[in-house]
């Protein structure tokens, strides 16, 4: 019998009021990601990637179908759930890094564990094997305004990571990096993808990304265009 | 986490210093006028007592009406039988008889010949009877520049100033030119023991001090006084208990035909000191909310600058996984951090400040040389336990209602757009 998968949207409707309007910021849309995958939802601005990373990330319900995630219809949960499931279960990489400046990279990678209430041993060793993943141990001291762009998201990626969320989300997360600091990301991304079983969905136009990506759901214009499948395509 | 959040306050300064600073400055501030105007007034009505009202007053009734003349005719007698009635009846009042009159004070010189004269007030207190506590009240013993207080009858002592003017030193002789309770001219002479310092420029100008023996005998005024006046062993003026008292005496001789029945009346119902008082009371008041609603309308503006100005890093955390409430709840609590730093050393700042004029005060002699009404020489502030809830409440809940309502727009806040608005 085949594997849940750990994302499922069905038949998802997004509107969006503008200028007392309805704008439809995705249409129908119908996709399943299972556990494990490296997958990207790609299409130029506008095509409805960030709403949909919304929806999956518990930031914004449905207009209309559903949204799954861990086996918990989206629409039906409330503030508090919502920020559990986004606590435990979701890392965020953003765009732009994101770090909170006043902390060091320690301080801003134990804050997700801290609203988890674990134990300072806890914690200390959670946060310094996510550092070690990004290979930054040797900077846990350090402010965020000492680190470099690479670096940067490297923490981001480190306190997205230390909780060992089920699926990791990712929107632009090389936009504001060079060419050779967003390999390094992205290798360590797939590195963790495999060690960890982790569940990696990127929003993307960023080709260096789509090279690194197993699965691409292509948007356009708010609707499905097709969905590669590690060289199996499906045109919807 | 409120460790986490401690650290945060810390390091960032605009999150910590500007508004622990502005919160001690706002409370500071409110501190010290509230502790300088209770000062003054309290100084206002201490100084009134001590000199001239009493906390209660006991005259003649028409001598009530005329009190400003020094109606020594229409004085009041029988003065042993009525101190014992009221000392029967209000027993944590202590009552002590006052005689104020005027006269001319001669100073001759080796031939008996006037050397110098001038007019002047006459101050006649039992200062030879060492129960009226009218040494300690007046604080005499303390205020003598030259020379020593009365010890025997016939010895007299001068306001510094006067007795300057008058260029008379201590053990010289004086003569006093009056006039007594019948009307009769009177002459007596004092020998001059030493000057004093009174601390009013109203009286400081031209007072003298006899005891009250003296002034009986010479004013044949046996057995009588101007004026009998009361004050609480407390030391505290009461107004609520003194009007109790002056109405409960005075309904005694409410339905009396003796033209010269006494009456008792409280503090502030002479001198106009209820009307001045309650001005007063008022403009302090006001003073203090005006301070109060500034700073809280300052506080509240950093406390909502602050919450907007970290907009970014809420949106992070909610992204992160924290509840709004649990944002929301921290917030608060690192503006109660905040609030409680900057109101305590607000209000540390401001009392201490208030001490050092309470103890140094300011001289105002000058601007009152020609007060009419009785105004302390120096005016002190006066420091209190309220004064530490006057600055460290609002200072604290301002900033907690700033920061309040700043936050309210993390409940606002869409969480669908927090991706779009953490990229930019």
């Amino acid at each position: 019998m085949a594997e849940k998968p750990i994302i499922s949207i069905e038949k998802v409707i997004k509107n969006y009021p503008v200028g007392g309007k309805e704008f439809r910021a995705l249409k129908d849309i119908t996709l399943s990601i299972n556990k494990g995958e490296f997958a990207g939802i790609v299409g130029p601005s506008g095509s409805g990637k960030t709403t949909l990373l919304n929806i999956i990330g518990s930031l914004d319900v449905p207009t209309q179908g559903e949204a799954h995630v861990l086996d918990k219809n989206i629409a039906e949960l409330s503030h508090n759930e919502a920020a559990k499931l986004r606590n435990y279960n979701i890392g965020f990489i953003f765009q732009v890094f994101n770090l909170l400046p006043v902390y060091t990279v320690f301080e801003n990678v134990e804050f997700a564990l801290l609203l988890q209430k674990n134990t300072v041993e806890q914690r200390r060793k959670a946060v310094y094997d996510a550092l070690e993943w990004v290979g930054l141990q040797d900077h846990a001291n350090k402010r965020p305004d000492k680190l470099s762009g690479g670096e940067s998201q490297r923490v981001a990626i480190a306190r997205a990571m230390v909780k060992r969320p089920k699926i990791l989300l990712a929107d632009e997360p090389t936009a504001n990096l060079d060419s050779e600091n967003a390999h390094g990301i992205l290798k360590t991304m797939k590195m963790l993808n495999k060690e960890l079983q982790t569940t990696f969905l990127f929003s993307t136009h960023d080709e260096k990304v789509m090279g690194y990506l197993d699965r691409t759901i292509h948007l356009r214009d708010g609707a499905l265009e097709k969905d590669i499948i590690e060289n199996k395509t499906t045109s919807v | 986490m409120i460790k986490f959040i401690f650290k945060g306050i810390i390091r960032d300064r605009s999150k910590s210093l500007i508004p622990v600073l502005v919160i001690t400055v706002g409370v500071m501030v409110t501190v010290l006028m509230s502790g300088f105007l209770r000062g003054v007034l309290s100084d206002i009505v201490n100084q009134n007592a001590k000199l001239d009202t009493g906390h209660l007053k006991i005259m003649t009734r028409p001598y009530a009406e005329n009190k400003d003349q020094m109606p020594n005719d229409l004085a009041l007698l029988d003065l042993q039988d009525l101190r014992e009635d009221i000392k029967q009846k209000f027993p944590n009042v202590l009552w002590t008889p006052r005689i104020k009159f005027g006269g001319i004070i001669d100073v001759p010189d080796s031939n008996g010949n006037t050397k110098t004269q001038g007019p002047g007030l006459g101050m006649a207190l039992a200062i030879l009877d060492t129960t009226s506590g009218e040494l300690e009240r007046l604080n005499l013993k303390k205020s003598i520049q030259k020379g020593r207080l009365p010890m025997r009858k016939g010895e007299i002592v001068l306001s510094d100033a006067y007795a300057e003017k008058l260029k008379i030193s201590p053990g010289e002789e004086i003569t006093y030119f009056g006039t007594t309770m019948e009307g009769s001219m009177v002459f007596q002479n004092f020998v001059m023991t030493g000057t004093i310092y009174f601390g009013s420029p109203l009286l400081d100008k031209g007072t003298f001090i006899i005891d009250i023996k003296d002034a009986q005998d010479m004013l044949d005024m046996e057995d009588g006084t101007g004026e009998l006046l009361g004050y609480f062993d407390s030391k505290i003026y009461n107004d609520i208990e003194a009007s109790k008292i002056a109405n409960e005496f005075n309904s005694q001789y409410s339905h009396s035909t003796d033209e010269y029945a006494p009456k008792m009346v409280t503090l502030k119902q002479q001198n106009d000191l209820k009307t001045s008082l309650d001005v007063a009371e008022s403009f302090n008041a006001i003073f203090i909310f005006i301070f109060i609603f500034a700073m809280s309308l300052v506080l509240w503006n950093t406390g909502l600058i602050g919450g907007l100005r970290r907009y970014k890093e809420f949106g992070i955390r909610i992204a992160l996984g924290e509840s709004k409430r649990n944002v929301f709840g921290l917030l608060l609590a690192e503006a109660s951090i905040i609030g409680l730093i900057g109101s305590l050393i607000g209000s540390i700042l401001g009392i201490g400040l208030c001490y050092y004029l309470q103890e140094v005060g300011i001289d105002i002699s000058k601007d009152v040389e020609n007060s009419t009404i009785i105004m302390p020489s120096i005016v002190r502030a006066h420091v209190s336990t309220n004064l530490f809830f006057i600055g460290f409440i609002p200072g604290l809940f301002s900033m907690l209602l700033g920061t309040a309502l700043a936050g309210r727009g993390i409940f606002k806040r869409e969480t669908a757009r927090l991706f779009k608005e953490l990229e930019v």
